[in-house]
């Protein structure tokens, strides 16, 4: 095996030199060029470790005391129900019984509203980034640039816009426009469009320039050179980049609310910081479902629309 | 009436086309000929300003044409059609949209983006469309179409542009010969009974010689013939082709029991 | 020069009586009304949509925001005095960070090194060990480590140890599935090849599996350790240790310059650690399995 994949990379034997000590020749310094780069990068990788190590307090008496106290924690979050009542109603004075699903999920309304709020965030979100990425994924896509600048422009926005975490965006816009759902969206909507498009762009600038021809030579201009010679081409790629970002953005809607900016997020964290009880876990059992079902019937709607694509 | 002047196009040390003086009056079927690299596209895409020249000027009907920027730019190319050697259709469009694309000039913005056309153009593009024999295709994808069948639906395209000028540049290099004979059959009819001065590259010799008015020779640049297909002796046109002449020679339409100049509608089953 | 030249031209036209009679022969072509309703109806839907969902965020809070949020929008861009800031502390920080991302994936990707053989079909015949194991692993990749953060914090306490937890039950959920992917794409035919030149079962796990399978998983857990430190630059805003808690602790303090500062330097460290992953990646890809 080592021999054959030596003579593809261009092993020549020069005339008159023994083959066999040419092949051993070469088959040391081969291995003494890996085996150098080997060992440099397992120093490296020991030094960081150990620089890990201290630099984090990651000592392992400390995992030792960390690890019984988490398994306790999870003891605390989980709910107490018991079989014969679990469920029961509320009781003559309008309480529910302990040990019921009813007592557990007591605030479920609450629950329902913020997890309606959390999916209409994240659609908002997605199709306030989505046009935005549309619009700069022409001017980002190097084929298609007007201007070298308009180009360099668009680029930069994106970098910068995919390159900031959306919960910082929402920390900064919280401050800015008040505790509520609008600093979630907007800051997902940022994130969003920097994501996508730089996504987007490199799209397009795989997108055949035949059609383009086509439009600029009946007289179009760049617009009609976009719409109609690469919007066509590049849409499906488009939605589908789309609705993956959906699945995405439901995950950052339910947690952008940590710094107040909506959503089931704000819930999760009120619940974890003041209460040592079962709420916890009815919050996060809540967010897994919610997270799952939309990648569910996201990739559903991805599927189906591979195929079929009418909407041009 | 176009007139070209001194037009040159440089790529750093390299002249495309070097000093270039042609006049072609209204009306005529010219075929530019030449071997791969002689600067037949490159002429052709200056005259249609999908490149720039780097020197010299284009007039058309008075009008420099080398001098026009912006919407005057646009106009220029939506009276000045092009056909391509790989058609350059919006594979994933509708037939008739793709055919509705020769309008586009003609529409704001609004309109143009939302591909709103009005009764007449429609009209204008099925009339196109049936003069190709692609009239039946109209609902369908260009992109499900055959090759010979795409480049009919450009040429009609180009019609709906209401053009005083048609350029095709290699129109039937991608075809099989019964098709190549059907494009050219089409080109020649639109000469013909529009009255649309139509400039073809032709890379067959026996193509540009069946049915072309005139035929222009480049070689490296430059014209080496330019008369009528009777005047362009073999010795010449090896002297033009060089190395490619057996394969310019033998290609494409070149069977004599094929001629040309029956109207298009006469073809419709030719698929 | 032949009859046909020296004439104007003559482009197509359509009369009215030409459009009734096409009309009449293609009305397809001259729209069709159900699909245009459709495609009227859903951007109607859609934008319908989105200004209803703006109003229902209070869209109009974004046009009055006070003197606070201008002061902060201001010093993003014009910095104070630079001399009194704590860049220690704000190294330190990202120091932390990177630390954080690698202790937890190197600790991930142990972890799924055993985690894929039980969730890989090639490895793990038993359909309910491995349906439960990929449910298992669904759930641990289906809570964001910014939630496994919240929970470790309160599990372990304040600090670096929570992050490094809460990435290490991230990245365990994902590098275990891209790793059982891995493994069941494991080409047969090489470790027949193996075992049949006499190979014993170490040996062709040696010889057979290893070359195959560790060139992608070092460059799978070279992907998770990228994403690691992006999502351990946030970690420290609910506690968790790293940049993320000198951002906020600048942030409530009102020092949105140092704000700015540390966004900039979290982006050129996120930049630099891809680069420098993407070289190493490249050594063991480039370097062909023998």
């Amino acid at each position: 095996m080592a021999q054959s994949s030596i003579a593809t990379t261009g092993f020549v034997i020069p005339p008159g030199q023994d083959p066999v000590s040419v092949f051993e020749k070469h088959r040391a310094e081969l291995l003494r060029s890996r085996l150098v780069m080997n060992i440099t990068l397992i120093v490296l990788f020991l030094a960081l470790l150990i620089v890990s190590v201290i630099i984090s307090r990651f000592y392992p008496e400390r995992l030792w005391n960390g690890l019984p106290r988490i398994f306790e924690y999870f003891g605390t979050v989980m709910p107490s129900l018991e079989a014969d009542k679990l469920f029961e109603g509320r009781a003559e004075n309008g309480k529910a019984v302990p040990g019921s699903l009813l007592f557990w999920y007591s605030d479920i309304g609450k629950y329902v509203r913020l997890l309606f709020e959390t999916i209409l965030m994240a659609i908002t979100a997605t199709m306030l980034g989505v046009a935005l990425a549309f619009v700069l994924s022409f001017p980002a896509a190097r084929n298609l640039a007007l201007t070298r600048w308009s180009n360099i422009l668009a680029r930069r926005t994106a970098e910068v816009f995919r390159g900031v975490p959306e919960i910082v965006i929402a920390l900064v816009l919280v401050f800015a426009v008040g505790i509520g759902p609008l600093a979630g969206v907007i800051a997902i909507a940022i994130h969003t469009a920097g994501a996508l498009g730089k996504l987007f762009s490199e799209v397009n600038e795989n997108a055949s320039m035949r059609p383009v021809e086509g439009v600029r030579s009946v007289g179009g201009n760049w617009f009609a050179e976009m719409r109609f010679g690469v919007v066509p081409q590049v849409l499906p790629n488009f939605v589908s980049y789309a609705l993956l970002r959906f699945e995405i953005n439901v995950r950052a809607s339910s947690i952008v609310g940590f710094v107040g900016a909506g959503g089931i997020g704000q819930e999760l964290n009120h619940t974890i910081s003041f209460y040592n009880d079962d709420r916890v876990m009815a919050v996060l059992i809540l967010i897994v479902l919610l997270v799952t079902t939309i990648d569910l019937i996201s990739e559903r709607v991805r599927t189906r629309l591979i195929g079929r694509e009418n909407l041009i | 009436m176009l007139e070209i002047t001194q037009l040159t196009k440089a790529f750093g040390p390299n002249k495309a086309v070097d000093n270039i003086t042609l006049s072609v009056p209204q009306g005529q079927m010219v075929g530019v000929i030449g071997r791969s690299g002689a600067g037949k596209s490159t002429l052709l895409r200056m005259v249609n300003r999908l490149a720039e020249p780097t020197d010299g000027k284009i007039l058309f009907g008075g009008r420099e044409v080398t001098a026009l920027r912006g919407r005057a730019l646009y106009a220029w190319r939506a009276e000045c059609a092009m056909v391509f050697q790989q058609f350059n259709l919006v594979g994933r469009m509708s037939v008739i949209n793709n055919v509705l694309m020769g309008r586009i000039f003609h529409h704001g913005f609004a309109t143009a983006m939302l591909q709103i056309f009005g009764p007449e153009e429609r009209a204008l593009a099925i009339r196109a469309l049936d003069r190709l024999g692609m009239a039946h295709t109209a609902l369908q994808r260009a992109e499900t179409l055959s090759g010979g069948q795409m480049q009919r639906v450009a040429i009609a395209r180009a019609l709906v542009q209401q053009p005083k000028l048609m350029l095709a540049d290699e129109p039937i290099a991608s075809l099989d010969p019964l098709n190549a004979k059907v494009v050219m059959d089409a080109l020649r009819t639109i000469n013909r009974e529009d009255g649309i001065t139509v400039l073809a590259n032709l890379h067959t010799l026996d193509t540009a010689r069946t049915y072309c008015d005139r035929i222009v020779g480049l070689m490296e640049g430059r014209v080496v013939f330019d008369g009528t297909p009777d005047q362009l002796t073999d010795r010449q046109a090896r002297e033009i082709y060089g190395a490619e002449a057996d394969d310019a020679f033998s290609e494409g339409v070149t069977s004599t029991s094929l001629r040309p100049a029956q109207p298009v509608r006469a073809l419709e089953g030719a698929e | 020069m032949s009859d046909a030249t020296l004439q104007h031209p003559r482009p197509m036209q359509v009369t009215a009586s030409d459009i009734a009679d096409l009309r009449q022969r293609f009305p397809d072509a001259f729209g069709n009304r159900r699909r245009q309703a459709t495609s009227a109806l859903l951007w109607t839907v859609a934008i319908g949509y989105l200004l209803w969902s703006l109003w229902y965020f209070e869209f109009d809070k974004l046009f009055n925001f006070n003197e606070r949020a201008t002061r902060m929008f201001s010093e993003f861009f014009i910095w104070g005095d630079m001399s009194g800031w704590d860049y220690v502390g704000i190294y330190q920080g990202l120091a932390e960070t990177i630390a954080m991302a690698f202790l937890g994936t190197l600790l991930g990707s142990i972890a799924a090194l055993l985690i894929a053989f039980f969730a890989a079909r090639n490895t793990m015949p038993q359909p309910i060990i491995r349906h439960g194991v990929r449910r298992f692993l669904d759930l641990l990749r289906g809570i964001d480590s910014l939630i496994w953060a919240l929970v470790f914090v309160r599990a372990v306490g304040l600090g670096p140890l929570a992050g490094v937890l809460s990435i290490f039950v991230s990245d365990a959920g994902t590098l275990s599935k891209l790793y059982s992917e891995a493994i069941e794409n494991v080409d047969r035919k090489q470790i027949e090849g193996v075992r049949a030149s006499g190979a014993s079962p170490a040996k062709s796990i040696r010889f057979g599996y290893l070359p195959q399978i560790a060139p992608v998983f070092i460059s799978l857990s070279l992907y998770s350790f990228e994403s690691s430190v992006r999502s351990a630059t946030i970690l420290g805003i609910v506690g968790a240790g790293g940049i993320g808690k000198v951002l906020v602790d600048r942030f409530r303090a009102g020092f949105f310059d140092q704000v700015a500062f540390v966004v900039i330097n979290i982006l050129i460290c996120v930049f630099v650690l891809d680069w420098l992953s993407g070289k190493v990646r490249a050594h063991f890809i480039g370097e062909k399995p023998h």
